[in-house]
């Protein structure tokens, strides 16, 4: 019983000493963070006017000047900051000339040389602040850098810094090169750093299209969202057939929203893919291709087993002139199940958006849905709210 | 001895974590990011019951957050107060003729989704009353994206929080199945527009004892628990979720409280029997503030509910608990969760009337019962300082030494009373579980604006 004292006295004395030296620790943090915060408004006063100069003489032609005097440490990393914020905020020759200013003033410098620490945590915050000043010396030991790191959030700081530094396409291969290699899914992630960079990206990324690695191919599909030009035709025209699920998905929708012509096996081809995400890309892109020759698939669709296919194709179809809108209205009053409820909402929303529409034209399609609309539902001023069943199968997410 | 040597543990786990966290919050810029189309939509669900106080400054403050595709869903689970009523009006909302509800989850049967064009992301559902749960599936079903979070219409999201939770799912998608935010207290707080400008801790006693603990568990615990895949909660006030994952495990428990740890038991059970690779990730630089009870009968009411929802959660799930299969969750979490948490009180009580008995009987000593008190005390505000420090290391959100001083003495001062109360609470809820007491309790609310306004006369 004794020992089982002492050994708790010690368990004591042990906590008595801990909570000690957590608590000096912890005073000492937060008198030692004010005493930071207030000299960095301190030097953030102090070095106005050189903010101020250096603002004005932005669009001027000679350089700009070094900060005034001897900077302490903290000073030093204060002007820094702020050249960063700007560097951020602006592009072309402004951002340049402050990027000059940064190396003059020797911060590329001081920073690469903190690469090669000890300790992490300042290998890092040097690496994000090189990113911050654009310095595209420290590329090569950035890349060693992402190669020897490990996966974890910090993979993405360092990564993003290469991105926004690199003066070469094949720097921000290799950069996404050491960032997939964990295996990880991403493609979104690595499409967003890649964006980053100042770089002309457009022929890196059809370079990648035709890359082996299919990792690289789904970062040039998804970093073409929405901008497809048509020399990225041919290769997508490839891998829209791709074996790869997702490849396929990103390479249709990609396809589909440079407004190509479609041809009807094509349309039949991709409307029966296994993947919902083609189907539902396709369901969309009929309605703004005005593909009215499409409709009968677009109504078999409307039974698809997955919701954002059967929505796609009810949008598509109230896009498809009277015709579509009349198979929209008749599945609506007589057909059944998930097919009738989609149909039915798409109705009701297209009746209530176009009942706004002021000119002309869109006024006398509106007044030609509304009478296919009053020819199946009878005319309804104020129709009572729906009551819906909320207990069903429909487990598509 | 072994609830110190987990709690440690986890703590020490939390640490190995924390300067990782803080770099990643402090070295991420979310200028890009929050406008970029590769960031995936996400559907909020906020859950009213009789919150015409809060809501339409809780709706605003979401409505404008830095991100770049979500919707918001409310749903007016039945309130008695005017919560549909202020909604409309404030946002000119009218009923939607066929609203599409995707039925992917049992809920109750909706009376009307509420909808402007003028605000083409903001919904509200009409429902009767159903509770949290049945509310978020209700959500559930009317929400378009495939990532939900789960939002209290009395909490409000810092501008970042979302796209810094997104951030992390976009880290690794695949196997990100929910994130949990950090929950804070906004007690004492200044608040404009929606939005905390001033930090700053609670005045009243019964917040300031929430704030020291709610630091304790999401600093201390979550951080560490979340590093070895363990987490077995995800706030209610502020999760994430993947909606695929959350419909096939048949989306939330209604019918009692704690739905929040439900949901994460059921997807941890679901992705290890399945054995597919996944984490329960937590976030703690993606902060929601919300209002703590700041009376004695709100704060008992809610932690008696905690308890039942806690005991109802580890019923159901006993035969997780020193299960191989089930990996971290079965062979730590559970049992740490039922021995430590669920049953605790109940150990302290028979350890110290053990204690007393033998000193009684002059079987042991006076000394060794002060001693044995202590080590608790020691070691429960050693923990409380490492939550502070974690905090100081990370986050650095108390500018004030003051506020620093206060939270130290309000970690130590809770074990005089506070701590004993929380484990009398949990008996209650026990009880009330017992006796099939399923009442949700009052839980009043103030305004955003007049709680600025004390904080700020203050």
């Amino acid at each position: 019983m004794d020992s089982h004292l002492t050994v708790a006295i010690y368990f004591v004395y042990i906590c008595l000493g801990l909570i000690g030296a957590g608590m000096l620790l912890l005073f000492w943090l937060r008198i030692r963070s004010i005493r930071i915060d207030k000299k960095t408004e301190l030097y953030l006063r102090k070095h106005q006017e050189y903010f101020k100069f250096i603002q004005t003489h932005l669009n001027g032609a000679s350089d700009l000047p070094l900060p005034p005097g001897k900077l302490t440490k903290l000073e030093r990393r204060v002007v820094q900051n702020k050249l960063i914020e700007w560097i951020g905020q602006f592009k072309g020759e402004i951002r340049e000339k402050l990027m000059k200013l940064c190396h003059d003033a020797g911060f590329v410098r001081d920073d690469i040389s903190l690469l090669d620490s000890l300790f992490y945590g300042r290998r890092v915050s040097a690496a994000y602040r090189l990113g911050g000043m654009r310095a595209a010396e420290a590329v090569p030991r950035m890349l060693i850098m992402l190669e020897k790191q490990s996966y974890s959030p910090l993979t993405i700081v360092i990564a993003r810094s290469i991105a926004k530094s690199a003066e070469r396409g094949d720097q921000l291969k290799e950069m996404l090169h050491h960032l997939l290699r964990h295996g990880k899914p991403i493609h979104n992630m690595a499409a967003d750093i890649l964006m980053e960079t100042g770089l002309d990206t457009s022929g890196l990324l059809l370079k990648l299209l035709d890359d082996e690695n299919p990792d690289f191919v789904k970062v040039a599909l998804v970093a073409m969202w929405g901008q497809a030009v048509p020399e990225v035709v041919p290769a997508l025209d490839r891998l829209v057939g791709a074996g790869e699920k997702d490849v396929r998905a990103e390479a249709v929708k990609l396809y589909l929203s440079s407004n190509p012509v479609l041809k009807d096996e094509t349309i039949r081809e991709l409307m029966a893919d296994t993947d919902w995400e083609v189907r539902a890309a396709v369901a969309k892109s009929i309605g703004n291709l005005h593909a009215a020759g499409s409709i009968p698939l677009l109504r078999t669709a409307l039974q698809d087993s997955n919701w954002r296919v059967r929505n796609n194709s009810a949008e598509s179809l109230a896009k498809l002139g009277e015709t579509g809108f009349e198979v929209l209205c008749q599945i609506a009053k007589h057909g059944s199940g998930v097919e009738r409820e989609t149909a039915l909402n798409h109705v009701e929303k297209a009746m209530l958006e176009e009942a706004e529409h002021q000119k002309l034209d869109q006024m006398i399609a509106h007044n030609k849905k509304k009478l296919l609309y009053e020819r199946y539902f009878g005319v309804s001023e104020s129709k009572p709210v729906r009551q819906v069943a909320a207990v069903g199968g429909d487990y598509t997410a | 001895m072994t609830v110190n040597v987990v709690y440690f543990s986890i703590m020490a786990f939390s640490f190995r974590n924390i300067m990782t966290i803080f770099r990643r919050a402090a070295y991420s810029k979310f200028n890009t990011l929050s406008g970029s189309e590769l960031v995936p939509s996400i559907s909020l669900l906020v859950p009213a019951y009789n919150e015409e106080v809060t809501v339409i400054e809780n709706v605003k403050c979401l409505m404008t957050l830095n991100y770049p595709t979500y919707e918001v869903i409310v749903i007016n689970d039945g309130s008695s107060d005017d919560t549909l009523g202020v909604l409309r009006r404030e946002f000119g909302l009218d009923p939607l003729p066929n609203p599409e509800m995707r039925n992917s989850i049992d809920c109750q049967t909706i009376n009307a989704v509420y909808h402007n064009p003028q605000y083409p992301h903001l919904y509200v559902i009409d429902k009767p009353n159903g509770g949290k749960a049945d509310s978020l599936n209700a959500g559930i079903n009317l929400s378009h994206y495939p990532l939900i979070s789960s939002i209290d219409a009395d909490s409000l999201l810092e501008k970042d929080a979302l796209i810094r939770m997104a951030r992390m799912y976009m880290e690794n998608p695949e196997e990100t199945v929910a994130i949990g935010g950090d929950v804070r207290i906004a007690n004492g707080c200044v608040i404009e527009n929606g939005a905390v400008k001033e930090v700053s801790l609670p005045r009243k006693m019964w917040p300031m004892f929430q704030a020291v603990e709610y630091l304790k568990a999401f600093l201390g615990g979550r951080i560490g628990w979340s590093s070895i895949n363990g987490l077995i909660i995800v706030s209610g006030a502020f999760g994430l979720f993947r909606k695929d994952y959350v419909i096939a495990v048949g989306g939330y428990r209604g019918g009692y409280p704690g739905e929040d740890m439900n949901i994460i038991i059921k997807l941890h059970r679901y992705m290890l029997e399945n054995k597919l690779k996944y984490r329960i990730a937590f976030c703690p630089e993606a902060v929601c503030w919300t209002q703590a009870p700041d009376t004695y009968r709100i704060l008992s009411n809610q932690r008696k509910r905690w308890g039942r929802g806690n005991l109802k959660n580890m019923i159901e799930n006993y035969d997780m608990a020193f299960n191989p299969k089930y990996k971290v969750m079965g062979l730590l979490t559970m049992p740490y969760n039922i021995i430590f948490e669920a049953l605790n009180p109940y150990f302290k009580i028979t350890g110290l009337l053990a204690l007393i008995g033998y000193t009684m009987l002059d079987m042991t000593h006076w000394r060794v019962l002060a001693v044995f008190w202590l080590i608790n005390f020691l070691s429960g505000y050693l923990l409380s300082v490492g939550a502070l420090l974690l905090e100081e290391l990370a986050f650095k959100r108390f500018n004030k030494i003051s506020d620093l001083a206060r939270m130290m003495f309000y970690s130590a001062i809770k074990f005089f009373g506070y701590a004993q109360l929380g484990g009398l609470w949990r008996i209650q809820g026990h009880i009330q579980y017992l006796r099939n007491n399923n009442s949700w309790g009052t839980m009043t609310r103030q305004s955003w604006q007049e709680k600025s306004d004390t904080a700020k006369s203050a």
